[in-house]
């Protein structure tokens, strides 16, 4: 195996935005590899679709700020993001309205895209 | 092929996420509150039995939560296993 290859990293988050600490360090760790050039892929799986309501007018700075950094990740090379159509459905959260692009998967693009990276971390 | 560890309780968000990403021929280790899941009778025993995957469980947890990890629903481990486990796959996943 070349020592030099670089592992392509999938990041899963599944948990809603500010109830906990666990969305917080799924993106500081998606930026923390992207800063150091590696290949990092982004799926929000179950309640981190939560994450992707739009902000709006009037609410929180938090909400905002969340909003604002998701909207940033392209700029930062992370742009292979994908949202579990599943869970949006069930919560009728409209991903064409998120703060970035996501691409919505199955069950079975989850499973494929899991398979297919070789680093998984869950947050 | 991806190892997946289930460490939290089947009413988790975690079981559910985790029994959709599961692919046949990958395996699953239960530990902590997942070794309820093999609980004799229940939905989620039924769920993961109706799966095609290794089902391991860590042996001092089931121990703990009064579970029978001898009904050969699943296979047991101690730590050393654990460890020998994660050298068989080259992709984790840990679900809680």
């Amino acid at each position: 195996m070349a020592t030099n290859a670089r592992k392509r990293a999938l990041v899963v988050t599944r948990h809603s935005p500010y109830g906990g600490t666990l969305a917080r360090s799924a993106l500081d760790v998606a930026l923390a590899a992207a800063a150091f050039d590696q290949p990092v892929d982004l799926l929000f799986m179950g309640d981190g679709v939560l994450q992707l309501l739009p902000a709006q007018a009037g609410r929180s700075r938090d909400r905002k700020d969340m909003a604002r950094q998701l909207a940033a990740l392209p700029l930062y090379d992370i742009d292979h993001v994908y949202a579990d159509a599943e869970a949006a459905v069930h919560y009728g959260v409209e991903l064409g309205a998120a703060p970035l692009p996501v691409r919505p998967l199955e069950p079975n693009g989850i499973r494929s895209l899991m398979q297919a990276c070789d680093l998984l971390l869950g947050f | 092929m991806i190892l997946h560890t289930l460490y939290a309780a089947p009413s988790n968000p975690a079981f559910a996420d985790c029994l959709r990403a599961l692919q046949p021929q990958d395996s699953l280790l239960l530990l902590g509150d997942g070794v309820y899941a093999l609980l004799p009778g229940s939905a989620p025993r039924t769920a993961l039995l109706a799966r095609q995957l290794e089902l391991y469980v860590l042996e001092p947890d089931a121990r703990t939560a009064g579970l029978d990890s001898t009904d050969g629903a699943a296979q047991t481990v101690d730590v050393d296993g654990f460890v020998a486990l994660t050298e068989r796959f080259p992709a984790q996943m840990a679900w809680y």
